[in-house]
């Protein structure tokens, strides 16, 4: 398509702008001395920041012997799957898996069920002493009783060494009812108020409309909650402290951690005798091992991360701290 | 939308305020250990509520294991017991709903005291059961005059025999007092209400993690030991609170536990413009594609627990770890065997301890950063390029001041939580070696009352202190604020 005249003399104007200021554009030799300076310092600490797992992860997938002699630095040599396979045989693994499996999904499910509905009820001008009602929430996040008072309300409420404590003291969360109350309040209040008029009652209005119109902040606090509960250790820590069946999966990784050597003999069963014969062989098995696991308990996060950068960089999470 | 409301206030409604506060009591006695209506004899634990008994007959009997496990008592006062907790509960349960049907017009009102007789007829038949458990146990002690089951009577039960029955007749009287509601054919609550019932169950889980908690600050003045009981017996007043500082061990770890905790916390506030300086220099690459990468890989040590992160650790620091593997490489370690193990020494604990946060966190700190600098007016850096400000001076008067508010902010939110390191990060870098110099106050009230050293009261003492010094700095940080600049943080 031809040029308007219009754009033709934007064109022209803009040449003869870069003309007239060209010295603001031309590039210093401070510029490149700075721009080198500045792109090696962040490469460098994103290499720390990556380089770890990536090191972790090669150390799984190579040739042991290999790893004993120290020979896997930079790169996987004698791809081998067999410390994933031999994960089978190390005892409690997979109870601590299914905890931690289960615990994300429904712990996560409840969370954002909630928030979304107590968010909505907040926003309600009319409900009974509202305010008194958003606040008894709200303050909980700038008290807490301690550690020990805690453990024992658990144990006075029949929640130690008990799956649930997983599940329901996580259900109400002030802070993702406070973005969701925020969120909400942003959508058009004529959408709800027609949905009234022809009569829908506020449960209707909140499946039909509240629930479809708040996805994006509620997969926001989903992914959030998700990533917290898998991490969890804390409470498995804490509350557990009788059922190791219940561990949750960093809980059991952590506990492998403090382990010396005798991880090894757990997963023997698929090695050869000769390779356990020596220590050393025992030592460097049990250390793949412990990569192994950490390679298991980090991949779902790694997973679930590409979708979380969509969330963090519009800064929906940030809006509440700013204040 | 809402309707305009034809409920109107009469005998009916003070009268229905005896079943609320009887219901209410009914429902908080489920929840104290002290009054639990079926501690039938002595061997039930004096630490378990209604509530627990009600959801665990392995709790129930968790006392007198072995007892029925010799088979010289019969389990069947037990399970008497434990069928008397049930019903009980579930007539306590009737009878919350009923005053929630309190709330609504006459006709609802009626419906409710119904449910309401319902529900103490339930409770009093729980009621009934756990007396007949009461005498089981007595009859027991005839057959097994050697063995020691002593048959008890509940404080409790007489209590809670009492409010039902109160109940029972008020919602007798409740049904006569009321109008049968000539004048409306159907149930009606007004919305405001309504909103309030849909929020309780939301509410009571707030206040059974996070207010009830705060009942657990009354270990702090007796002299409990884990699986004992509460009583005017070990009632000791303030001596955990003097012995907190009287006590010369106890006072060196506190003053040594405190040390660590603030030089931690000092470390991190002194660095906390770390976030903003590595978002201002980020935004000064001009690469799109190199700004993304970086932002993505500097977020992900955020999002992996601490667990992970020592794991990490231990790859790269310990004995064949990645560095002493360099070393061999390139020649400045003779032998792997005579390596170090980095993570096992105590030098420095307290800058490495700083450098794992700021690597785990400044790339997630910066973000909010990042947000606010793409916020800053762009027409300030044109006006100050034709002015001939240079690169340093635009982020110094232009940058920094446009993110000054938020870094204000984060400031004072890390002053307010001083006190509060968190316990992960401490316990999983925590050994033999470091132990001294590594131990801040979460981890030493955990480790003061679960993780070995089994004193629950005085953890209590010491966690009691930091919850409350931490609420007065949060509320101090916030005055500050306000006087500052005229915003609350909270």
């Amino acid at each position: 398509m031809a040029k308007t005249a219009q754009e033709k003399l934007d064109a022209k104007r803009e040449k003869a702008y870069y003309k007239k200021h060209k010295h603001m554009y031309r590039i210093k030799p401070s510029d490149i001395v700075f721009n080198i300076i500045n792109y090696t310092i962040f490469t460098l600490f994103t290499i720390t920041c990556i380089y770890p797992f990536w090191y972790l992860f090669i150390n799984t997938i190579s040739d042991n012997e290999m790893v004993g002699r120290g020979e896997i630095n930079f790169i996987p040599k004698g791809l081998t799957i067999q410390n994933y396979l031999n994960l089978r045989n190390v005892s409690d693994l997979g109870s601590a898996f299914l905890v931690s499996v289960s615990r994300t999904i429904l712990g996560t499910a409840l969370m954002v069920l909630a928030s979304a509905f107590v968010g909505y009820l907040v926003t309600k001008q009319e409900m009974w002493h509202r305010s008194l009602c958003y606040r008894f929430l709200v303050i909980t996040m700038y008290f807490n009783a301690g550690l020990i008072p805690g453990y024992m309300n658990m144990v006075m409420l029949g929640l130690t060494n008990n799956y649930l404590v997983y599940i329901i003291p996580g259900i109400v969360a002030p802070y993702n009812i406070i973005l969701v109350k925020t969120y909400i309040e942003s959508i058009p209040a004529e959408l709800e108020e027609s949905a009234f008029i022809d009569g829908a009652s506020y449960m209707v209005v909140f499946r039909h409309i509240i629930w479809p119109l708040s996805k994006p902040i509620l997969a926001t606090i989903a992914i959030f909650g998700a990533v917290g509960h898998w991490n969890s250790f804390q409470d498995s820590l804490i509350y557990m402290a009788n059922s190791p069946k219940l561990y949750t999966l960093q809980h059991r990784l952590y506990v492998y951690l403090n382990q010396s050597s005798n991880l090894a003999a757990l997963a023997s069963s698929a090695q050869s005798a000769e390779a356990l014969k020596n220590a050393a062989a025992q030592q460097l098995n049990s250390k793949v091992i412990k990569y192994t696991i950490s390679m298991v308990s980090v991949l779902p996060i790694l997973c679930v991360y590409p979708f979380m950068m969509r969330y963090f960089e519009k800064g929906i999470m940030l809006g509440a701290v700013k204040g | 939308m809402a309707k305009v409301s034809k409920v109107e206030r009469g005998v009916g409604d003070y009268v229905y305020w005896i079943i609320r506060l009887m219901a209410v009591v009914a429902a908080v006695f489920a929840f104290l250990p002290a009054i639990n209506p079926i501690r039938i004899n002595d061997k039930i634990d004096e630490n378990i509520a209604l509530f627990t008994s009600a959801f665990s007959y392995d709790s129930l009997v968790s006392k007198a294991g072995l007892l029925l496990r010799r088979g010289t008592v019969s389990n069947i006062s037990f399970v008497v017991a434990y069928i008397a907790s049930i019903i009980m509960m579930i007539g306590i349960v009737i009878l919350v709903i009923s005053i929630c049907f309190s709330l609504g017009n006459v006709l609802m009102k009626r419906f409710g005291a119904s449910v309401a007789l319902i529900g103490s007829g339930i409770g009093i038949v729980g009621a009934m059961v756990s007396f007949i458990a009461n005498h089981l146990v007595k009859l027991q002690k005839f057959e097994h005059p050697e063995v020691d089951l002593n048959a008890t009577m509940p404080m409790g039960l007489i209590l809670i025999t009492i409010a039902f029955a109160v109940i029972f007749i008020t919602a007798i009287a409740l049904r006569f007092i009321l109008p049968s509601g000539a004048d409306e054919d159907e149930m009606y609550m007004e919305p405001k209400y309504k909103l309030f019932l849909m929020f309780l169950p939301f509410g009571a889980l707030a206040f059974l993690f996070c207010y009830l908690p705060l009942w657990g600050w009354r270990y702090a003045f007796f002299d409990y030991q884990a699986g004992g009981t509460l009583s005017m017996d070990n009632f000791v007043g303030g001596k955990w609170f003097t012995y907190l500082f009287q006590n010369a061990a106890t006072r060196s770890d506190v003053f040594r536990v405190m040390r660590n905790t603030l030089i931690m916390s000092f470390l991190g506030i002194l660095t906390s413009w770390l976030p903003m300086v590595f978002a201002i220099f980020l935004t000064e690459a001009k690469s799109e594609g190199f700004r993304r990468f970086v932002q993505i890989f500097t977020t992900i040590p955020n999002f992996i627990s601490w667990v992970l992160v020592y794991a990490l650790a231990l790859s790269i620091f310990d004995t064949t770890g990645f560095i002493n593997q360099l070393r061999v490489m390139i020649g400045s370690l003779d032998n792997i065997d005579n390596a170090p193990n980095y993570l096992m020494s105590s030098s420095g604990i307290w800058f490495k301890m700083w450098a794992w946060g700021t690597w785990k966190g400044i790339g997630w700190s910066a973000i909010i950063y990042i947000a606010g600098i793409s916020g800053i007016d762009q027409q300030l850096y044109e006006a100050a390029t034709v002015d001939g400000a240079g690169r340093f001076q635009k982020m110094w008067h232009i940058t920094v001041p446009g993110l000054l508010p938020t870094f204000f902010v984060l400031l004072l939110m890390s002053v307010a939580a001083i006190l509060s390191n968190g316990l992960d990060q401490y316990l999983v870098f925590q050994n033999a070696v470091n132990a001294k110099t590594i131990k801040v106050l979460d981890l030493y009230v955990y480790e003061l009352g679960l993780g070995g050293g089994g004193s629950i009261p005085l953890s209590t003492v010491v966690g009691m202190f930091k919850s409350i010094i931490s609420v007065i700095l949060l509320f101090g940080a916030n005055a500050l604020s306000k006087a500052l600049r005229g915003e609350s943080i909270i």
